[in-house]
């Protein structure tokens, strides 16, 4: 099921009813039902991985605060002098606990999503060396959001081991954490110091909250309906009969799959938001205006940003402080200089985040290389800076200017575009080849003759460009700070609910449903 | 003090270190830049970051970053 559907819509409405005339203390305990029916409902029995996660994280948190305490307990009475050894004796117990957790709930996600991938590289490496002996490849349905809650299940432990959070003893709100039915399929991941009290507030449906959230649900479908379902049919088109188009086709395909992809996950992202907005609960957005980015670090700022956030902090900062890269670095400080040491910190840390990056996203050779081409591009980009800044200053470019500015946006765009085609095309093999067409067969005089048969009329083309103006718009106020949704509820009430209006009916008048179109599948509820 | 804003404007000239006071939530400073800062208050106070610390809200003014600074050096 997709968040971006009648049905979600029916789901939801059900439990904002049922929450409403709830008494306050019972609402947390109603948003949690209904998220492990809503879980039962997309994934059947497989809701027992995601209770064993959120009790192997409850306990864990647990046993890490009792020994802190006893820690706290023991300082009390130790010498200045020894409270370092004592700080180092209860932080092995607590690494203990921690690590255990973070291999157990690491087990589930590597069983579900990546086992079959390293037995069919074994496989192959076993044919390599002529080694007799091959490992069966298993077909197993896989909870839906594992992608998402393992990591948020990461955070909660690693956060409690830090002292960055205390553990909860309330076992109803770290479930509820885990488990929250908007955020479950595709996030945001959330983190529990963010999002734990908003989420177990009890508050009540406001009429403000009520219409906020809607109105953000009513972007999202209207997103999705008609741009994203829309362009759904051109992507396919082009996607699967690439061989037989010019270059300048399967560029237009890159770029209609990256805007797919965009208004899809980010409506689904609307939709997430709006829902929590309902019960007043807040949840970090997920996409800033990411086609307004300069280059491919400040895209990833902007896009699935609680990605980016998740492995900046769990992997690229421990990974560069690391004892091993600290020690290679220092090196490198004394004998060349800290701008080579810096560098090689920072290129070996995002190494580490963009191969889990590419494996997040899929077990196969194509998101592997998604995610090297984006740790290449952002290395270059670093080595690269201070030249450019030279080159800049001799030829008197204003790097502030609004022409070099848009410079950087246009070939940050295009460099993205490009990267998508490792993520939707099949396999590696046909991400390739369609690469080299673009480069090799650009024929930009064939698009016109090839247009026609990408499975759209004009009408569609016309809907598809007018939605995207209005994106853009919405897109560029927001970038320059501008907050529309109360800019518009403080309109005057025709004109306020002329907008809603034009929204509804627009969504239903325009949007791509029915015979001829085919709607997107949540994209990222697979991961 | 002087020498944490002087290995600051090495890192990033563009800034003004004395007034501003969103330094990673005005994204003046990412988080390659952060890291050189790292070494670099490592190597010149003798002090270890640990990851734990590096959050925006240690690092949003030169202030906050000196006060981090005093906070490890108490701690050794």
């Amino acid at each position: 099921m997709s968040y971006l559907s009648v049905e979600y819509l029916l789901l939801f409405l059900a439990v904002v009813i049922v929450y409403n005339f709830t008494p306050k203390k019972l609402k947390p305990i109603v948003l949690l039902l209904a998220s492990y029916a809503f879980f039962f409902y997309i994934s059947g029995k497989l809701v027992f991985y995601l209770l064993l996660s959120s009790i192997s994280i409850y306990g864990a948190g647990l046993i890490m605060k009792k020994i802190d305490e006893k820690r706290d307990k023991k300082l009390e009475k130790t010498s200045k002098e020894e409270r370092k050894t004592v700080k180092e004796k209860y932080k092995r117990r607590k690494k203990i606990v921690l690590v255990f957790t973070i291999l157990f709930n690491v087990a589930f996600l590597f069983f579900f999503k990546y086992l079959n991938f390293f037995k069919k590289i074994s496989n192959k490496i076993f044919n390599i060396f002529n080694i007799n002996h091959r490992f069966s490849i298993l077909k197993y349905a896989a909870p839906i959001g594992i992608s998402f809650y393992t990591l948020q299940a990461l955070s909660y432990v690693i956060d409690v081991y830090n002292e960055k959070i205390e553990a909860d003893k309330n076992i109803f709100k770290v479930f509820l954490y885990l488990s929250f039915f908007p955020t479950i399929m595709e996030g945001p991941i959330t983190r529990y110091g963010q999002v734990s009290d908003s989420i177990y507030n009890g508050s009540k449906v406001t009429y403000h909250n009520f219409c906020f959230g809607f109105q953000r649900i009513l972007w999202g479908f209207f997103k999705k309906f008609l741009i994203a379902d829309r362009l759904n049919a051109v992507v396919k088109v082009i996607f699967k009969g690439y061989m037989h188009m010019s270059g300048a086709s399967v560029a237009l395909g890159a770029i209609a799959y990256t805007i797919m992809l965009y208004m899809e996950f980010s409506g689904t992202m609307d939709v997430v938001i709006g829902s929590a907005e309902v019960f007043d609960i807040k949840i970090p957005e997920n996409f800033r205006q990411p086609f307004f980015a300069k280059n491919i670090t400040d895209f990833w700022s902007r896009w699935h940003i609680s990605l980016g956030t998740w492995l900046k902090d769990y992997i690229f900062y421990p990974v560069s402080l690391s004892k091993p890269v600290k020690k290679l670095t220092t090196f490198l400080r004394k004998h060349i200089n800290n701008r080579v040491s810096s560098l090689v910190m920072g290129a070996i840390a995002l190494f580490a985040v963009w191969s889990l990056n590419g494996l997040w996203h899929g077990a196969g050779y194509n998101f592997l290389a998604f995610g090297y081409y984006h740790f290449v591009l952002i290395l270059l980009g670093n080595i690269f800076e201070p030249t450019i800044v030279k080159v800049c200053e001799k030829l008197k470019i204003n790097r502030k200017s609004t022409i070099y500015k848009g410079f950087q946006i246009v070939k940050t765009s295009l460099l993205v575009f490009l990267g998508e085609i490792f993520f939707r095309a099949i396999n590696l093999t046909t991400a390739l080849r369609m690469i080299k067409r673009i480069f090799l067969h650009f024929d930009i005089t064939s698009i016109g003759s090839e247009i026609p048969n990408l499975g759209l009329d004009v009408k569609d083309f016309i809907v598809i460009v007018v939605a995207l103006i209005v994106v853009l718009v919405v897109s560029v106020l927001k970038e320059h700070n501008k907050n529309i949704r109360e800019d518009v509820s403080k309109k005057h009430i025709v004109l306020r609910w002329a907008i809603y209006y034009a929204l509804i009916f627009g969504i239903l008048i325009f949007g791509a449903y029915g015979p001829g179109y085919e709607p997107v599948d949540p994209i990222y509820a697979d991961f | 003090m002087e020498k944490l804003i002087e290995i600051l404007e090495e890192l990033q000239p563009e800034v003004d270190y004395e007034t501003c006071e969103d330094l990673v939530d005005g994204r003046y400073l990412d988080s390659l830049t952060i890291l050189s800062l790292i070494s670099e208050i490592e190597s010149e106070f003798g002090v270890q970051v640990p990851t734990v610390e590096i959050i925006p809200a240690n690092f949003n003014s030169a202030k906050k970053i000196w006060e981090l600074i005093e906070r490890l050096q108490e701690d050794i």
